[in-house]
């Protein structure tokens, strides 16, 4: 009886038969040892077919099927094509040996090839891992690591739920491009004034904006041509009309020396370039802007993109930048100021990159230090947001923003602000009356809205627990809480109304499960 | 708005280090910044975090030689540090210390400074074990690879010859361990479960050793049901155990004895057991070889 064993590699899958069946008989200690030298292996099994996976997605599929144990089409026809057909009503003169048995009662289901998974079989695939590169004759020596490589990675990708879109490292290296292309749009423009001014002296003083002035130097082009007609043209550019005459006039007294028609097209072609990449520029900080409120919406809401990309960046990414205490995201920045001043025993800066943002400005000295204390608190929190929790909503970084913007006020007028845990309980519940006006339409029926009123007695519950719960745990904590709150809340539409005690346990219980991190929301 | 320039404003970002970042290639001997200045400094002193090297001050005089296991290095100065040659200079995994040793033609060579307290490997080679069998060029299979301290470790000592195959359950240790691997071109990361080797066969090759550090009941047996899958004959392997994992009621010793026992039934012969007493507490390693050929004594495999 013939006896065929299937192996799945990164590469593809391979068939392989079985000689020898008699003298090694079904021992698994005689495979053994016969495994060790590959000379007697190769004798006892022969590779009769080999496919290789046609892309790296084929490939990917292939792996989820195989770690569930269930067949693929592919499989199938390529067993179906290799293995000796099965005639109807007759006992099959082979048989098939895998390394899982669900897989195997799989492949009998459809195709009703015998498939066994004994020890002797587990045997014999541990030869073939040990030899597999020999089998194959097109496999290089590295290629099978590198598509192992590559297949584990998406294939823990996929487990992980790896989202491409939240990226953080585009951020960074989008900030620090903008800076490195400020620094250099400067420096060519600069280049430009002095090269031009050898031709028009007198532009360089009455366009101050290194922009239009590029553009003006490209537009006038041979000041001796400069005639009133110009005036509409150099109205539209500089916006000023008085401005434009002025250029005229400069432009007929003018003590620079004439330039020939190519160094005046040398000078026009830099002068463009230089207006490309100032127009670049701009779509790379609108690109930064919606990067941002991708990765990072409610850090953004309230600090502000690029304050924001530059923490991040700081930081070196997102996780960081959350992992981070406040007080260390406080002095980001300012670490050159920080360890002089704790060498030299002297006072530590109040802020580093923070001061960027418009809150500090705003404060008055005295209260400076407090304010960008209470700011560095309210980033990590939503940094933390932004980092642990799924979906992107800015509802948090506005109500986060708001607080500041009332502790300004109280250090100006003492007009007192509200509770942190107050602002919260909003939040929640703005955000679960968003997701229920967003699925009314979709599932409308009575039943809904009776069940609806009882959640919403039931939320009252939830959160009244939830406020409890807060005075004692961290406010890292509580944002995790409050979204397996939310879940619990939501899977709770579908169940009865619970007492109180009892809604408390959930939340427990969902503290409990915060470590798996998955959100799963029920479709509702 | 242009911060002030005294020393209380928020500077630019330049001149200080980074949190996470090592910044470039310092001075010959070691980190040049008084950042984690140790003893000695009086006022002023910054607390170093952990005592992350034992005791290896920046600035000071660093030598670093062989140890006895190929692919791990000691590095001598007032307090010895076990240092492993970084794979990929210039990267630090977990903000830890990095010396940095200039040859005769000036390149500089980056070694990673690996702490005891952290890896039970590391605690055992300084404890003193045999052999551990990992050496550069070898392929191994490392169970409960966590955030991949100790896996950046043993793929810095395998080397580029040499793979890792990193398998870690969860999913926050896994986005982690999974960064560092995009990083380290020899290491392959595996989310998933270490009890079902069958979900992932296709992943992996044949390897030479399984190290596990999982601290499951059922540890015995999730290693010898891989062993069967993926280690070699004449392989090699080594457990971690937690007592308190596996039986907190009994004594330490005795769950020893049971797991070894489990691990000789399943043909994972135990060649050491070592008691891991100087940084945890009712910790033991035990290293052994899997279907090792009788009637000789192989001091290596093959």
């Amino acid at each position: 009886m013939a006896m065929y064993v299937l192996y799945e590699s990164s590469s593809g899958y391979a068939l392989l038969e079985v000689h020898g069946l008699d003298e090694i008989g079904q021992n698994t200690e005689a495979v053994r040892t016969s495994v060790s030298d590959l000379s007697r292996f190769g004798r006892v099994v022969q590779l009769t077919a080999f496919h290789p996976f046609e892309s790296a997605l084929d490939a990917l599929n292939q792996v989820n099927a195989v770690s569930e144990g269930v067949m693929t089409d592919e499989l199938r026809s390529f067993l179906e094509l290799n293995l000796p057909k099965v005639k109807e009503g007759k006992k099959p003169k082979f048989s098939l040996g895998l390394a899982e048995p669900k897989l195997g009662s799989h492949i009998f289901e459809a195709t009703k090839i015998p498939c066994q998974s004994n020890e002797f079989v587990l045997e014999l695939l541990r030869g073939v891992r040990q030899h597999f590169d020999r089998f194959i004759k097109d496999l290089k020596p590295g290629d099978l690591e590198k598509s192992q490589l590559g297949l584990a990675h998406s294939y823990s990708r996929a487990k992980v739920k790896f989202n491409v879109n939240r990226v953080d490292n585009m951020v960074i290296q989008a900030i620090f491009l903008l800076d490195t292309l400020d620094k250099d749009i400067n420096s060519f423009a600069m280049r430009v004034r002095e090269w031009y001014s050898w031709h028009f002296p007198e532009l360089v003083k009455i366009v101050n904006d290194n922009y239009l002035y590029a553009r003006v130097s490209k537009m006038i082009d041979d000041k001796s041509k400069l005639t009133e007609d110009h005036i509409p043209m150099l109205t539209e550019v500089l916006g000023d009309e008085d401005k434009a005459k002025e250029v005229i006039e400069a432009g007929k007294a003018s003590m620079g020396q004439d330039l020939s028609p190519l160094d005046l097209i040398n000078v026009q072609t830099f002068a463009q370039r230089v207006m490309d990449l100032a127009d670049y520029r701009k779509k790379l900080y609108d690109y930064l802007v919606t990067k941002m409120s991708d990765i990072a919406p409610n850090l953004a809401a309230l600090i502000g993109e690029m304050v924001g990309a530059r923490l991040i960046s700081h930081a070196g990414s997102l996780t960081n930048l959350a992992k981070c205490p406040s007080s260390t995201l406080q002095i980001l920045g300012a670490e050159k100021a920080l360890f002089r001043a704790l060498k030299t025993r002297g006072n530590t800066p109040k802020y580093g990159l923070i001061f960027h943002s418009s809150f500090i400005g705003r404060a008055s000295a005295k209260n400076k230090g407090r304010i960008a204390r209470y700011l560095a608190n309210k980033c990590s929190i939503a940094s933390r947001i932004d980092c642990f929790a799924d979906g992107a909503t800015t509802a948090f970084g506005e109500k986060l923003r708001e607080q500041v913007e009332e502790r300004l006020e109280f250090y100006d007028k003492g007009v007192a602000p509200r509770k942190n845990v107050d602002v919260m309980k909003e939040v929640i519940e703005n955000l679960q009356k968003q997701d229920e006006e967003g699925k009314e339409p979709v599932d409308a029926s009575a039943k809904k809205s009776k069940k609806k009123k009882a959640k919403g007695e039931e939320e009252e519950e939830e959160v009244v627990a939830m406020e409890e719960d807060k005075s004692e745990k961290k406010k890292k904590k509580e944002k995790r809480k409050m979204e397996t709150a939310e879940e619990n809340e939501k899977s709770e539409k579908k169940k009865t109304k619970k007492s109180k005690p009892g809604g408390e346990e959930e939340t427990d219980d969902g503290h409990s499960t915060k470590k798996k991190k998955k959100k799963s929301k029920t479709a509702e | 708005m242009r911060p002030p320039k005294t020393g209380r404003g928020g500077g630019g970002s330049g001149g200080g280090r980074g949190l996470a970042r090592g910044g470039g290639v310092s001075s010959t001997r070691g980190r040049g910044r008084g950042r984690e200045s140790g003893r000695g400094r009086g006022p002023g002193r910054v607390k170093s975090r952990e005592s992350e090297s034992g005791g290896i001050k920046g600035g000071s005089k660093v030598l670093v030689t062989p140890h006895r296991h190929a692919g791990v290095f000691v590095a001598k100065s007032k307090a010895d540090a076990l240092v492993t040659k970084n794979l990929v200079p210039g990267e630090i995994i977990y903000n830890e210390k990095r010396i940095f040793v200039q040859n005769e033609d000036r390149s500089t060579v980056e070694y990673r400074v690996w702490n005891p307290h952290r890896s039970k490997l590391a605690d055992a080679i300084t404890t003193g074990v045999d052999n551990i069998w990992i050496k550069p060029g070898v392929k191994v299979l490392y169970l409960g690879a966590s955030s991949g301290y100790t896996v950046s470790h043993v793929s810095d000592i395998v080397g580029p010859e040499g793979c890792v195959y990193a398998v870690e359950h969860s999913d926050i240790c896994g986005k982690v361990l999974m960064n560092m691997a995009e990083k380290r071109t020899n290491v392959i990361p595996i989310i998933e479960d270490a009890r079902d080797p069958a979900k992932y066969r296709m992943l992996v090759g044949m390897v030479d050793v399984i190290f596990s550090d999982v601290a499951q009941p059922d540890q015995a047996k999730i290693l010898s049901l891989n062993a069967s899958y993926f280690l070699k004959s004449g392989g090699h392997f080594m457990i971690s155990i937690k007592a308190n994992s596996i039986d907190s009621t009994i004594a330490a010793e005795t769950v020893y004895q049971m797991e070894v026992e489990k691990l000789q039934m399943e043909e994972l012969r135990p060649t050491e057991i070592l008691h891991l007493d100087s940084c945890e507490e009712k910790h033991a390693c035990v290293f052994g070889g899997y279907r090792l050929p009788r009637k000789q004594k192989a001091d290596n495999a093959v």
